[in-house]
C-alpha cells in the first residue's frame, strides 16, 4: 500500500516538473487549448441543452436592447401633457407614463445601469469571496477559525434590512450599492468557497503543488479555481440576482435616488397610481416583466453551466 | 470445508433457470445483457457465478427477485423455484406482492454491503423488526430480539451492543456480518450473494468466508454467489458458472473446474490469475475486448477472442449440453460428447 | 450515558454561541446608528435653534430630556447605559411618538409580520413538500416536467414582483367587466376601517381578506424552493442503498416511504424550514410596503425615513435576534433527527 501512494505522487510530481521544463512553449499551447477547450465545450453545451440557451438568448437580446436600444429609442425629454397616461398605440408600443413621456423608449433605456451595476456587485463580492475563502481555507489554523465565526455572526444580520437602514441614512449612489452590497455578501459566498477549497485541497494534485513549494497565488489560480469554475459560476449569478433584487427594490422604497431604471419605473407607476388606470397599466407591468425575463435567463444560464463544469450531477 | 447437506424432502432442485434472456432498453438500442441462461442449484448447494464484469452475472442474479431496474425486461425463459411448503413457483412473471412475500423469507438478494445498506436514521434493532414484521405481522418483539441476538453471536458480533446501535456507530467489517445475521433472520432456502468480499480487506475476507462456510453447514441454505475473485470460489462453492456477455459458457463442480477448464474462455479466465513471482512481462490477459451487448452478434460471442475458433463458431450459437455426467460446455469445439466428433485436440 | 453528555455539550456550546452573537449584533447596531450622519437629535435641535429661535443650550437640554440621552456623556458611557437597559428589554420610547415605548410599537405590529409571513411559511411548506416528493416519485410522468419548471421559476422571481402580478391579476383586471377579484380597498391596510379589533366574525374576516394577498405572495415566492429541496432529498433517498435492500427485505412500500425514504428525506427540509423561520421576518419589507401592510417591516421602513433610532434599533434587533434563534433551532433539530450529528458533536462537514 504505501510504494502504490509514492507511485501515484511520484508519477504527478515528474509530470509536474516535465511540464516546467518546457514551460514557455508548453504553457502558451496549454493555455490556448485549454481556453478554447472550455469555450468549445461551453458552446457544445449549449447547444444541447435548450434551456441554457433559451437564457443565453434572452439575456443577449436584453443586453442588446440595452445598449443599442438607446440609439434608436431616444428618451422623450420634454413631458407632455396632453398625451399623460396613453394606452399603447402604433407611435407609442407601450403607451405612456404619467408626464407623457415613451414607455418603450424607457424600457430600452432601463436596463444598462442595472445591468452594468449587478454586474459590477457580482465581480467584487466573488473576488472577495474566492481570496477571503481560498486563502482562509488554505491557511488554516486560527486565521481560519475566527474567519469562520466571525461569518458565522455576519450571516445572522438581515442583509436586506441593513441595506434599508444604510440607505437611509447615507445617499448611495448606484456605484456605492453595488460596492456596499457586494462587501456585505461577503460572508455567504466566504463559506461556500472555503468548503469548495476544503475538499479540493485533499486532492492529490494540490498537494503535489504544496511539495513542489509553489507560491499561493499559483496554487489558487493555476490549481484550484479551474476546477471550481462551475460552481463560481453558479454563485456569480446568483448574486447578480440579488444585486438585481436590492436595486430594484431599494428605488421601489424610495431609498436609492436613480434616474433611468427599471425599479424607477415601478417605484413611480406605483406612487401614480397606475394601478387604478387599465390603460396605462403597462407603465407597471413592462419594467416587471422585462427584470423577471432578466432573473430568468440569469437563472437558466447558471444551471447548464452548472451542468457543463459538473457533468455528473443527478437529474 | 464444502460439504452437502441434503434435506430429507423431495431431492427436486430448489431454484431451476430454464432459457432466461434479460434485456436492457438503452438510448442507443436494446442490450442483451442476459442471453439463454440455464442452470439450476439444489438443496444446500452453493454456486458460484464467475465472469468479467458487465457480463450479466448482476443482472441474473437480480432478476430472480425481480429487482431490475426499470429498463430491463426478461423476455424469455423461466425462474422456477420451490418454496419450502413445496409449491413450484414461476418466479419471471409473479406479481410484486406475491415476490414481497418470497423476498428474505425464502430467497435473499444480499446485494454488495456499503456505508448506506441500513436506514442511517433507525437503530439496527428497529431494522431486524422491520423485516420480520413485514412477513409476521404478529410475531412478538421479544422472539424477534432473542432470534437476532443469537444470529449475531453467530457471526461474532455483540448482540445487545450492535441491535441498539446506530448503522454509522459500526465499522465496515461489522456492518457486513450484521447483513449476514440479517440475511438469516427467516430462514431462507437460498442466500444469494453480489460480490460478498469485494471492499474488505483480507483478513476480514477470510473470516467473512469461513463464517458463510460454517453457517451453511449448520443452517442448511442454498448459497449463490457471485464474483469475480477466483480466490473465494475455491473456499466456497461447489460448482462453479462461468458467464461470458450474457451467456454461460461452462457449468461444472468446482474441484474439476480447477483442475482443468474446457471452456476456452475458462482457460483464459485462470490463465490470467497471476502468480505471486510472475515478473510484470509475465502477466497475461485475453487478447481482444467484451463484446458491444447492443450490437446483434452472429454466432459464439468469444468467438473473435478465441485461439480455436471456427468457421462454424462465427455463424451458429453454441448451445449449453453436457459433455459429461457433472459437467456442461456451451462450445462447438471442446463442448461435444459422444455424437462422432473429436473432442477438442489441440 | 455517553450520548447524552455529548449531546447536552452540543447544545450548551451552541447557546453560548448564540449570546455571543446576540451581544455582537447589538453593539454593531448601537455604534452603526450612532456614528451615522444625520443625526436626529441634532436635527430636533437645529430645528428648535433655526425656526424657534431658541438657544442651543436650551435645545439641547430640550432634545436630552425628549430623548432620554445624554448627549453630553461619552458614546461608551452611552453604549453601557443602552446595553444596561437592553437587558431589562427597554429599548427607550420612540422619537417619532413621544412618550409610547417602542417594545409596544413592536408588540403592536410584529404579530401581524409573523402572521402572514408565517402563514404563507407554512402554507408553502406543506404544499412544496407533497410536490416535491411526487416530482422525485414521479418523475417519468408527464406532469413532472411542470412542477419543476414552474417551481424553478417561482423561485427565481423576486418576491415582490410576484406581487405586483397577484395585485394585477386579483385586484386590477376587471374579468370581463364584473370587477377585480379582490375588491380595491383590500388591497391595503391589515383590515377594513370601521371595523372593530377583537374576537368577532367581521374583524377575522376583514383580516382574513386584507391577509390574502400578502399570503399568497409568501406562498408563491417561496414555494419554488420547496418543491426544489425535497424533489432532491427524496430522489437521492430514492437511490440508496437502504431503500433497495429494504425492498428486498420485502418491506412494503408504504414502509419504506415512511420510515426510511420519508425521514431520511425530510431530514435537510426540515431543518431549512427551521432557519427559514428567522429569515422571514426581514424579508416583510417591501411586501408591507406594497400593501401598506401595519407589520414589522413597514415600520421599519417609517422608522428609517424618520431616524427614529430606538425604534430602528429595536426592530433590527428583532429580526436579528430571531434569526439566530431559528438558527440554532435548526441546528439542534438537525441534532435531534440526524443521530450521525450528535455523535459528532457538531456540525458534519464544512458546509
Amino acid at each position: 500500500m504505501e510504494c502504490w501512494i509514492r507511485e501515484s505522487v511520484r508519477k504527478e510530481v515528474e509530470k509536474v516538473q516535465n511540464r516546467t521544463q518546457t514551460q514557455a512553449t508548453l504553457h502558451n499551447l496549454t493555455k490556448r487549448s485549454r481556453l478554447s477547450r472550455n469555450l468549445k465545450k461551453i458552446r457544445r453545451a449549449l447547444m444541447q441543452d435548450l434551456v441554457g440557451t433559451m437564457g443565453l438568448v434572452i439575456l443577449l437580446l436584453i443586453i442588446l436592447m440595452s445598449t443599442l436600444g438607446p440609439i434608436w429609442f431616444p428618451l422623450d425629454e420634454v413631458s407632455d401633457p396632453e398625451k399623460i397616461l396613453m394606452a399603447p398605440s402604433a407611435e407609442h408600443f407601450l403607451g405612456t407614463d404619467h408626464l407623457g413621456r415613451d414607455i418603450w423608449a424607457q424600457i430600452v433605456s432601463g436596463g444598462r445601469e442595472l445591468l452594468v451595476l449587478a454586474f459590477l456587485t457580482a465581480s467584487i463580492a466573488v473576488l472577495i469571496g474566492i481570496f477571503l475563502g481560498a486563502f482562509s481555507a488554505l491557511i488554516g489554523g486560527k486565521l481560519d477559525e475566527t474567519l469562520v465565526f466571525l461569518a458565522d455572526v455576519w450571516l445572522t444580520i438581515p442583509r436586506f434590512p441593513l441595506l434599508v437602514v444604510l440607505s437611509g441614512f447615507f445617499r448611495l449612489s448606484a456605484v456605492a450599492l453595488a460596492i456596499v452590497l457586494a462587501i456585505l455578501s461577503w460572508a455567504g459566498l466566504f463559506r461556500t468557497i472555503r468548503a469548495e477549497v476544503l475538499s479540493l485541497k485533499t486532492r492529490d494534485f494540490v498537494e503535489v503543488a504544496f511539495m513542489l513549494d509553489m507560491p499561493m497565488v499559483h496554487i489558487i489560480f493555476k490549481e484550484i479555481l479551474p476546477n471550481m469554475m462551475g460552481f463560481i459560476a453558479a454563485n456569480f449569478t446568483l448574486l447578480m440576482r440579488a444585486a438585481i433584487y436590492a436595486q430594484v427594490g431599494l428605488v421601489f422604497l424610495g431609498l436609492l435616488p436613480l434616474d433611468q431604471n427599471w425599479g424607477v419605473m415601478i417605484n413611480v407607476a406605483w406612487n401614480q397610481g397606475v394601478i387604478y388606470n387599465p390603460d396605462s397599466i403597462w407603465f407597471l407591468l413592462a419594467p416587471t416583466i422585462v427584470i423577471c425575463l432578466l432573473i430568468l435567463s440569469l437563472v437558466w444560464i447558471s444551471r447548464s453551466l452548472e451542468e457543463i463544469f459538473n457533468p455528473g450531477l443527478q437529474k | 470445508m464444502k460439504t452437502h447437506i441434503a434435506r430429507t424432502q423431495s431431492a427436486g432442485h430448489l431454484l431451476s433457470i430454464q432459457d432466461l434472456s434479460i434485456s436492457y432498453r438503452t438510448k442507443r438500442g436494446k442490450l442483451q445483457a442476459v442471453y439463454k441462461a440455464s442452470f439450476e442449484i439444489g438443496r444446500g448447494e452453493s454456486v458460484a457465478i464467475i465472469g468479467e464484469s458487465g457480463c450479466g452475472k448482476t443482472t441474473l442474479a437480480t432478476s430472480i427477485v425481480n429487482m431490475l431496474p426499470l429498463n430491463a425486461s426478461i423476455t424469455e425463459g423461466r425462474i422456477l423455484f420451490n418454496t419450502r411448503i413445496g409449491k413450484e413457483l414461476s418466479l419471471e412473471n409473479a406479481s410484486e406482492k406475491h415476490l414481497r412475500t418470497i423476498r428474505w423469507s425464502e430467497i435473499v438478494m444480499m446485494f454488495q454491503t456499503s456505508q448506506s445498506s441500513f436506514n442511517p436514521v433507525s437503530r439496527i434493532e428497529s431494522q431486524f423488526l422491520d423485516t420480520v414484521r413485514a412477513h409476521n405481522p404478529n410475531s412478538s418483539r421479544e422472539m424477534i430480539f432473542e432470534k437476532s441476538r443469537k444470529l449475531l453471536e453467530m457471526v461474532y458480533l455483540d448482540g445487545e451492543k450492535v441491535l441498539s446501535s446506530y448503522p454509522h456507530e459500526l465499522s465496515g467489517g461489522m456492518k457486513q456480518r450484521t447483513m449476514i445475521a440479517l440475511a438469516l433472520l427467516l430462514d431462507p432456502q437460498l442466500v444469494i450473494l453480489d460480490e460478498p468480499t469485494t471492499a474488505l480487506d483480507l483478513i476480514t475476507q477470510k473470516k467473512i468466508l469461513e463464517l458463510l462456510n460454517s453457517l451453511r453447514s449448520s443452517l442448511g441454505f442454498s448459497m449463490m454467489f457471485i464474483t469475480h475473485d477466483l480466490g473465494i470460489v475455491t473456499q466456497l462453492a461447489d460448482r462453479v458458472v462461468t458467464m461470458y456477455a450474457g451467456s454461460i459458457v461452462e457449468d461444472a463442480p468446482s474441484k474439476e473446474f480447477f483442475e482443468y477448464q474446457v471452456h476456452p474462455y475458462g482457460k483464459g479466465l485462470l490463465h490470467a490469475v497471476p502468480k505471486l513471482d510472475a515478473a510484470f512481462e509475465e502477466l497475461y490477459s485475453i487478447p481482444g475486448t467484451t463484446p458491444d451487448l447492443v450490437e446483434k452478434i452472429e454466432g459464439c460471442l468469444f468467438a473473435p477472442r478465441c485461439p480455436y475458433a471456427l468457421d462454424r463458431c462465427t455463424k451458429e450459437v453454441p448451445r449449453l449440453l453436457n459433455i459429461d455426467s457433472k459437467r456442461k460446455v456451451a462450445c462447438h469445439v471442446f463442448g461435444k460428447k459422444h455424437d462422432g466428433h473429436k473432442e477438442g485436440t489441440v | 450515558m455517553i450520548v447524552r453528555k455529548d449531546f447536552l455539550l452540543f447544545i450548551l456550546k451552541k447557546l453560548g454561541k448564540v449570546i455571543f452573537t446576540v451581544w455582537v449584533v447589538t453593539t454593531l447596531i448601537f455604534f452603526l446608528i450612532r456614528l451615522m450622519p444625520s443625526n436626529p437629535i441634532q436635527q430636533y435641535i437645529q430645528n428648535l435653534v433655526v425656526q424657534y429661535g431658541v438657544t442651543y443650550e436650551e435645545a439641547s437640554s430640550r432634545a436630552s430630556t425628549l430623548f432620554s440621552m445624554d448627549l453630553e456623556a461619552s458614546l461608551l458611557s452611552q453604549y453601557l447605559t443602552y446595553m444596561q437597559d437592553a437587558i431589562r428589554l427597554d429599548f427607550g420610547t420612540s422619537f417619532l411618538s413621544p412618550g409610547v415605548e417602542v417594545t409596544s410599537i413592536i408588540a403592536a405590529r410584529l404579530p401581524w409580520t409573523l402572521f402572514t409571513v408565517g402563514s404563507g411559511l407554512l402554507l408553502s411548506f406543506i404544499v412544496g413538500t407533497v410536490l416535491g416528493a411526487v416530482a422525485a416519485y414521479r418523475r417519468e410522468s408527464w406532469y413532472e416536467p411542470i412542477i419543476s419548471g414552474t417551481s424553478s421559476f417561482l423561485s427565481a422571481i423576486p418576491d415582490f414582483l410576484i406581487a405586483i402580478f397577484l395585485i394585477l391579476f386579483f385586484g386590477v383586471f376587471t374579468w370581463g367587466g364584473r370587477g377585480s377579484i379582490v375588491p380595491i380597498f383590500q388591497l391595503r391596510g391589515n383590515f377594513s376601517p370601521g371595523v372593530t379589533p377583537g374576537w368577532n366574525m367581521p374583524f377575522i374576516s376583514s383580516v382574513l381578506d386584507h391577509a390574502f394577498l400578502p399570503i399568497l405572495t409568501y406562498f408563491f415566492s417561496q414555494i419554488g424552493i420547496w418543491v426544489i429541496l425535497m424533489k432532491g432529498s427524496t430522489a437521492g433517498c430514492l437511490n440508496a442503498d437502504y431503500a433497495t435492500i429494504a425492498r428486498a427485505r420485502g418491506l412494503k412500500p408504504r414502509k419504506i416511504l415512511g420510515s426510511y425514504i420519508g425521514r431520511n428525506a425530510m431530514l435537510p427540509i426540515v431543518t431549512e424550514f427551521a432557519m427559514r423561520l428567522g429569515f422571514i421576518i426581514g424579508g416583510s419589507l417591501i411586501i408591507e410596503q406594497l400593501f401598506v401592510y401595519q407589520g414589522v417591516g413597514l415600520e421599519l421602513l417609517k422608522a428609517t425615513n424618520n431616524r427614529d433610532y430606538p425604534l430602528m434599533q429595536a426592530i433590527f434587533l428583532v429580526m436579528t435576534v430571531a434569526i439566530v434563534l431559528s438558527n440554532l433551532l435548526a441546528e439542534i433539530l438537525y441534532g435531534v433527527l440526524d443521530p450521525r450529528i450528535r455523535a459528532k458533536g457538531g456540525r458534519k462537514g464544512a458546509k
